[in-house]
């Protein structure tokens, strides 16, 4: 699900040429950084992503808080190491429940 | 106690026969154990109180199997049961700031537009590359427990707004925005590692 949508925004955000000249500052940018945690969570609805499509190319800190939140969000999934359950801890649950 | 609160109390009663409880048990619940400590031990930040708390939570998730609809959400389910199972028992005696008052660092992280804005300057993704594990590890672990655990559940775990709202018992909308505080906490934190460990130069 989140790997389609995930494909086409970054084309759109490293491929595409940006027609309009590119904004240096954004005015609304608490709110584009929700709807740009939504996308990269997968959460976003019909209107965030069409509004995402529409202005990801043309406002250069929306593109720079892009990059940030998907590499912080890539670290926290790659990075942090995940603890695995001791096995003694498998096997003690397994025979408490046949008891 | 017959009844479980914290399990979805609009779910019929299965009726199982023992031998479907353990093929229920084994099939969709142990899978997860792997999930379920990690998530334990990421709560309590303590090896014991993780083993303690995922045999409880899987003990309780035995007791209770009835209440679980087959082919539905096992993952979800059992998380709910852990974190409920973390509140009530582990909480209290952890040795966090006894229940940090979270309404009132939301109501801090959410005054005003201004504050929020600050926070998407200059932490720049170099940096968060160049950053090992165990960096980003505690700064995850400075976070307090409630922002702590939202983190955990969407970029970890990979659970969806849908299924956090059913986990925290919370609507999405609180999810999303205490998410969003959340990562403005967590990027302070990692600007201010990264500060201290001299990243973040503006020399390049």
């Amino acid at each position: 699900m989140s790997g389609t949508l995930h494909s086409s925004t970054t084309v759109g955000v490293e491929g595409r040429q940006a027609t309009a000249p590119m904004k240096e500052s954004c005015e609304h940018q608490a709110e584009c950084l929700k709807r740009i945690q939504s996308i990269l969570d997968g959460g976003a609805t019909e209107e965030e992503k069409e509004h995402f499509k529409q202005h990801i190319d043309i406002c250069k800190p929306c593109i720079d808080m892009y990059h940030l939140e998907k590499c912080i969000k890539e670290a926290l999934q790659g990075k942090v190491e995940k603890k695995c359950c001791p096995d003694k801890i498998a096997a003690a649950i397994r025979s408490e429940i046949t008891k | 106690m017959t009844t479980m609160p914290e399990i979805m109390s609009d779910t019929q009663l299965q009726g199982y026969t023992d031998e479907q409880k353990y093929q229920v048990f084994n099939k969709e619940f142990m899978p997860h154990i792997d999930s379920m400590y990690n998530f334990a031990f990421r709560l309590t930040m303590d090896e014991d109180d993780a083993n303690d708390l995922v045999q409880d939570t899987y003990l309780k998730a035995f007791r209770f199997i009835s209440s679980f609809e087959q082919g539905t959400n096992a993952k979800a389910w059992l998380f709910r049961i852990l974190k409920n199972s973390f509140i009530n028992d582990y909480r209290k005696k952890s040795k966090e700031p006894a229940k940090v008052d979270y309404q009132d660092v939301e109501t801090t992280y959410n005054s005003d537009e201004a504050s929020e804005t600050e926070h998407t300057t200059d932490l720049r993704f170099e940096t968060v590359q160049d950053m090992i594990g165990d960096e980003v590890a505690s700064a995850l672990n400075s976070l307090p427990v409630d922002f702590r655990t939202v983190i955990i559940l969407c970029d970890i775990e990979g659970f969806t707004y849908e299924e956090m709202a059913k986990i925290l018992d919370i609507p999405i909308g609180t999810v999303r925005s205490r998410l969003h505080r959340a990562r403005n906490l967590l990027k302070d934190k990692l600007k201010e590692y990264a500060a201290s460990m001299g990243y973040n130069k503006n020399d390049d």
